[in-house]
């Protein structure tokens, strides 16, 4: 599975928007990666942020000898550097719910589907009911539900987005158990444990696996959604979305680049994700082709 | 009779995803943890005083019962006295609905017929650097975070050029007893903005939706038949591929018309639009637990309301749905 999406990757024939999106995804990876070696500041220590540099415009020489290339907060921190720490938030906030999500939604997909009859229909309701609503909203209940900080965002995250997965991973899994090498299996008596994680969920695997990074693109947004709304990740430690928030105030008194440039930063994060999960999806899923 | 027995066996449907729903909240409720403790100071109550306050809360009472009480509070509509406006929560959320549903409404009827326009242009001319540039378009635009994308049509449309405002609802016309904004001039130049916030991630999926259905049905024999026939593609477009495409539009509309009310909690904050969502927001943020329960409530029963009523549009629409319901 893993050679084939990066021979995917690799072969692939594509415009220069793909080019131009895988490498943007890549750039965003090591920055988040690289982030408080590059950082000019570290955005969380409060001994290298000067708040009589508050709201500085882009460009200004600050007085712990770097420069504000994109500008200060409202507290004084560089703009540049909360980028970066912000990444790194955004990007493991969504890629652990996804992961998280992407397993539980297949235990769940494949247990309804191995083990028929009323845990089918429990799951299965579960999963209709989860669908029937937007996202966003489930993601607000959870989260009202939970309270703040950043293991309660996953939390949600991940109750908004395994459903999902569990849906595909049932259908597949129908499909599975009716094929010999399940009936042997079955013969030789393994535990069946043993035959849903062993077998049956490793066969069902990949269509769910081919919406993973889809489903990350979705979760950056609904995470920067929700810390927007000051329902996600501490203030303290801005994620991209919350970056944004904080310029929110500033932007109507004309200090436009406080929220401006975390913002284009999400934006061209969820794109060349969508872009590049869009690509990954279409090739190993031949029926999606003619979209 | 087709028609009948599908509204029966959708409306159904929705009411066991309504008691589904409710219980499932209800569940949520109660595990966040004792709501005695909300009423009752927890370094200084004595057990005697816990023990009077669980019977005036009525926790004392077996938990089947408990949920019946609930439920006959939240089909009443009592969803309990907010702790902020000390008024019933209920009626402050509906205070707010109008507010809300003119928003979404607008953005709606922006975002349906461009979307679709656009969609049937991209598929009629499928390949060119016009159908390529609004598939990219689409794409990127449904990337654009909502809060974000609101906030820089803030930027560019009422702070950069000052052509309108950068929020509230301006001034608000009566009609059938409520306020609305679209009835006076100024009230128009409030709803642009947000209207545009709301539109623009729409018009990106109804023009994707409607560009693969026209591919779709653009090859198939009844097109290549008009084609034969003579009819001028604009005709063959607008009265054969149409209506054709039109139930899966349709079932995008209502369904994003949900998603509207629900994302109307973004929009409606940075807007300063006294609707249900920046209700729910500011009520988040107050703690004000009844208004919150009520809010989403209202919202979740809105869109399964939404979606029980597309179904049924859909059977008008399409005879095929109503013919498989029989059997």
């Amino acid at each position: 599975m893993k050679s084939r999406i990066l021979s995917v990757l690799k072969k692939r024939p594509h415009g220069p928007v793909m080019t131009v999106s895988k490498l943007l995804l890549a750039t965003y990876i090591l920055l988040a990666v690289a982030a408080p070696m590059i950082a000019p500041q570290n955005p969380y220590d409060p001994l290298q942020i000067y708040g009589w540099e508050a709201s500085s415009p882009p460009g200004t020489s600050g007085s712990g000898g770097h420069l504000y290339l994109l500008g200060t907060d409202g507290l004084g921190r560089d703009i540049a550097s909360t980028i970066l720490y912000g990444l790194r938030i955004s990007l493991v906030v969504s890629i652990i719910s996804s992961a998280a999500a992407a397993l539980i939604g297949l235990t769940a997909g494949v247990s309804a589907a191995w083990f028929g009859k009323w845990v089918d229909v429990a799951i299965m309701r579960l999963v209709d009911l989860q669908l029937s609503l937007p996202t966003i909203l489930i993601a607000l209940i959870a989260i009202v539900t939970l309270g703040p900080g950043v293991d309660r965002i996953i939390l949600a995250l991940i109750i908004a987005q395994w459903a999902t997965y569990a849906r595909i991973a049932r259908s597949v899994a129908l499909s599975e158990a009716n094929k010999p090498y399940m009936d042997a299996a079955r013969l030789m008596r393994l535990p069946t444990s043993r035959i849903i994680f062993r077998h049956l969920l490793p066969n069902s695997i990949a269509p769910a696996v081919t919406l993973i990074p889809i489903e990350v693109g979705h979760a950056v947004a609904l995470e920067a959604t929700l810390s927007f709304l000051g329902l996600g990740v501490p203030i303290d430690k801005p994620s991209l979305g919350s970056a944004v928030a904080n310029g929110f105030q500033y932007l109507l008194t004309g200090q436009y680049w406080i929220s401006l440039f975390p913002g284009l930063a999400l934006f061209g994060l969820i794109a060349s994700i969508n872009f590049v999960g869009e690509d990954v999806r279409r090739s190993l899923d031949p029926r999606s082709k003619s979209l | 009779m087709g028609m009948i027995s599908v509204a029966t066996g959708r409306s159904l449907q929705a009411f066991l995803l309504l008691i589904a729903m409710s219980l499932i909240g209800f569940i949520g409720i109660h595990s966040v943890g004792n709501p005695v403790f909300n009423i009752v100071n927890i370094e200084t109550a004595t057990p005697e005083d816990i023990r009077r306050a669980t019977v005036a809360l009525g926790l004392d009472q077996p938990i089947w019962r408990q949920y019946l009480v609930f439920l006959d509070n939240v089909v009443s509509g009592n969803f309990g006295t907010s702790y902020i406006y000390h008024l019933p929560a209920f009626e402050l959320v509906i205070a707010k609905l109008p507010a809300t549903l003119e928003l979404a409404s607008v953005a709606m009827l922006i975002a349906a017929p461009l979307g679709t326009g656009l969609g049937l242009l991209a598929g009629r001319r499928r390949g060119t650097l016009l159908d390529r540039t609004i598939l990219r378009a689409s794409v990127s635009a449904l990337s654009i975070p909502s809060f974000w994308l609101a906030m820089m049509l803030i930027l560019v449309g009422a702070i950069l050029t000052g052509w309108f405002p950068s929020g509230g609802r301006g001034s608000t016309a009566s009609f059938l007893g409520q306020d609305w904004s679209f009835l006076t001039a100024n009230g128009l130049w409030h709803l642009v903005l947000p209207a545009a916030a709301l539109a623009i991630p729409n018009i990106a999926l109804i023009a994707r939706l409607s560009r693969s259905g026209t591919i779709e049905v653009e090859n198939l024999d009844h097109t290549r038949f008009c084609r034969a026939k003579g009819l001028s593609p604009r005709r063959i477009l607008l009265r054969h591929t149409l209506p054709n495409i039109s139930v899966p539009i349709v079932t995008i509309i209502g369904l994003q018309f949900g998603g509207m009310l629900a994302f109307a909690v973004v929009v409606e904050s940075i807007f300063s639009w006294p609707g249900v969502g920046k209700l729910l927001i500011d009520s988040i943020q107050l703690l004000d637990r009844p208004v919150v329960m009520a809010t989403l409530t209202l919202i979740a029963v809105a869109f399964v309301a939404l979606n029980a009523l597309v179904d049924l549009f859909h059977a008008v629409l399409d005879p095929r749905v109503r013919l498989s319901s029989q059997r």
